[in-house]
């Protein structure tokens, strides 16, 4: 779809810690070697409810298993993804376009996560430092105040340029 | 820069602002059967013609964006300007139609635009560019789904900080989100509004005006903050009457039929501060106003840098005037 979700150090898919979603009938927990532990335990908390889960573990491997996974799910199937920044990127890109809505995808992120301008004067995309405030395009030097609004086609957030003093 | 220069067909923003001033509010209105059809031709048409191709032909990712499946929706819009535009000006505007040749005719540029409707090998530039190219206005079409708006095509040659390229596939929600839209009483008015939207229908569009102040440019948009950001501090109570522009936009909503999307068409004009005393009312209730704009409303806008020198020239120029009014008495006196 030409403006589907997509995962930004924002989304409202993003939880501090896995909470399963009691509503739904299935649960699938897709997840990185860095959230083996806490995916464990929270199964293990859940162990004596009646409900569905399904574990994967991703590496970098077995993607084509991941997609062939995604579209097998049937509706009312809650995604878990808990993992790096790297690899949650793949798994709700790929879940996306297996037509998850940003409704059915929690995900929980291990270590830092990334953040995108778009600048406004050469319309190019670049990872910045999550804290500046401001910063320079390496693609075209304009100096950009970093915006506070995100497109999901443009896939970053906006860079107002400025000509510092 | 061109101005208004027939002021009978200026659309002076503050009529309902006479003795309240303005705020943010749920202002779309209905219109009369005679103002559905948008089309406008002005003494300026060809200097707006002018000025918004250049636009586009300089800068096309800036000033036109489409997402590729919109191809339908943008043969309804090439045929809803053909048809209001013949029926309104039949003497400016023709067509033909064999089937599926149709010959648009522009009298006034004498131009033809051949080409096989629904098809799009048959012209150069996609088809909303290629209509949209014969109008001074600016449109943008928002995709009704899920009860909400999605910006799908765009061609704008006057933001007022409206980037199409930016705003493409955006929301109604998310394009109005840098906006501090809340009424008078603190409502918030975004969802309020959209909801609003989804109950225009065919045949019955809205209308609503917007306005604004220009130093001294035709269009603020994001991709020239830079440059009009440190413009603006070069505005005086002097010369505020020819750098200041009052900028309007008048606009209307538009169901398109088929495809059920909201067509937003823009008409934006422009009237220096110093053309105001020809229409001394005018000149009083927008001095009434801007003296009353509150801070986050002139941030937003862009005009905070400037408002305070335009509304001591406004002020100025009403006393000079009333000034001289006493004085034209006085002589009368005199004389008789
Ligand atoms: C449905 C089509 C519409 C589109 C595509 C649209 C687009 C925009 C855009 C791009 C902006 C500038 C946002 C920015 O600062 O980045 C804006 C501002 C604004 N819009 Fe809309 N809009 C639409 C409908 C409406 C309606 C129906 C209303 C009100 C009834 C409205 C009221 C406003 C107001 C008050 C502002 C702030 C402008 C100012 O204060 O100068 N818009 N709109
Ligand atoms: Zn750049």
């Amino acid at each position: 779809m030409y403006s589907s979700p997509v995962l930004y150090d924002q989304s409202e898919t993003i939880k501090e810690k896995l909470a399963f979603n009691n509503k739904r009938k299935k649960h699938l927990i897709i997840y990185d070697q860095q959230a083996l532990s806490d995916v464990k335990q929270a199964l293990a908390a859940e162990s004596q409810n009646d409900v569905d889960y399904e574990q994967f573990e991703i590496d970098s491997r077995n993607l084509h298993d991941l997609r062939a996974l995604l579209y097998s799910q049937k509706m009312g199937t809650h995604l878990y993804i808990a993992s790096d920044w790297d690899h949650a990127v793949t798994v709700f890109t790929e879940a996306v376009e297996a037509g998850f809505t940003e409704d059915e995808i929690q995900t929980i992120i291990y270590g830092p996560k990334r953040r995108y301008i778009y600048c406004m004067k050469c319309y190019q995309k670049s990872e910045i430092n999550p804290e500046a405030e401001t910063v320079q395009c390496v693609h075209c030097d304009a100096h950009m105040e970093v915006g506070p609004f995100f497109s999901k086609v443009r896939k970053g957030y906006i860079g107002y340029p400025f000509i510092p003093n | 820069m061109f101005k208004s220069t027939n002021l009978d067909m200026f659309t002076f923003p503050f009529t309902n602002f006479k003795n309240k001033t303005y705020r943010y509010s749920n202002d779309l209105v209905e219109l009369s059967g005679d103002k559905v059809n948008f089309m406008k031709i002005t003494p300026e048409y060809k200097a707006q013609i002018k000025r918004k191709r250049e636009m586009l032909e300089k800068q096309p990712e800036v000033r036109y964006q489409s997402f590729p499946h919109t191809m339908e929706m943008q043969w309804e819009f090439v045929e809803l300007l053909i048809d209001l535009s013949t029926a309104k000006y039949p003497e400016h505007f023709s067509v033909e139609k064999d089937g599926d040749q149709w010959t648009f005719t522009n009298h006034i540029l004498e131009e033809t635009e051949v080409f096989t409707f629904g098809d799009e090998s048959s012209i150069d530039l996609e088809p909303y560019d290629m209509i949209g190219r014969h109008f001074h206005h600016d449109y943008m079409l928002m995709v009704n789904r899920d009860d909400n708006f999605y910006l799908e095509v765009a061609q704008e040659s006057f933001a007022a900080l409206f980037s199409p390229h930016w705003n493409l596939g955006m929301s109604f929600d998310e394009i109005h989100g840098p906006v501090p839209f809340v009424s008078r009483d603190g409502i918030d008015l975004v969802d309020r509004i959209r909801k609003f939207l989804l109950t225009i229908e065919p045949g019955v569009p809205r209308t609503r005006v917007n306005w604004n102040l220009m130093a001294d440019r035709w269009d603020v948009n994001y991709e020239t903050m830079d440059v009009w950001g440190p413009q603006r501090e070069k505005v005086t109570p002097e010369n505020a009457g020819e750098l200041v522009h009052l900028r309007v936009e008048e606009q209307w909503f538009i169901r398109m039929p088929r495809s059920n999307a909201i067509l937003f068409v823009l008409d934006t004009q422009f009237l220096p501060m110093e053309d105001l005393i020809k229409r001394p009312e005018w000149l009083e209730i927008t001095y009434f106003n801007l003296a009353d704009i509150p801070d986050y409303m002139a941030e937003y806008k862009g005009m905070a840098p400037f408002l305070p020198q335009t509304v001591e020239y406004l002020k100025n120029l009403i006393d000079s005037m009333k000034e001289k009014d006493k004085q034209e008495k006085g002589e009368e006196h005199f004389v008789q």
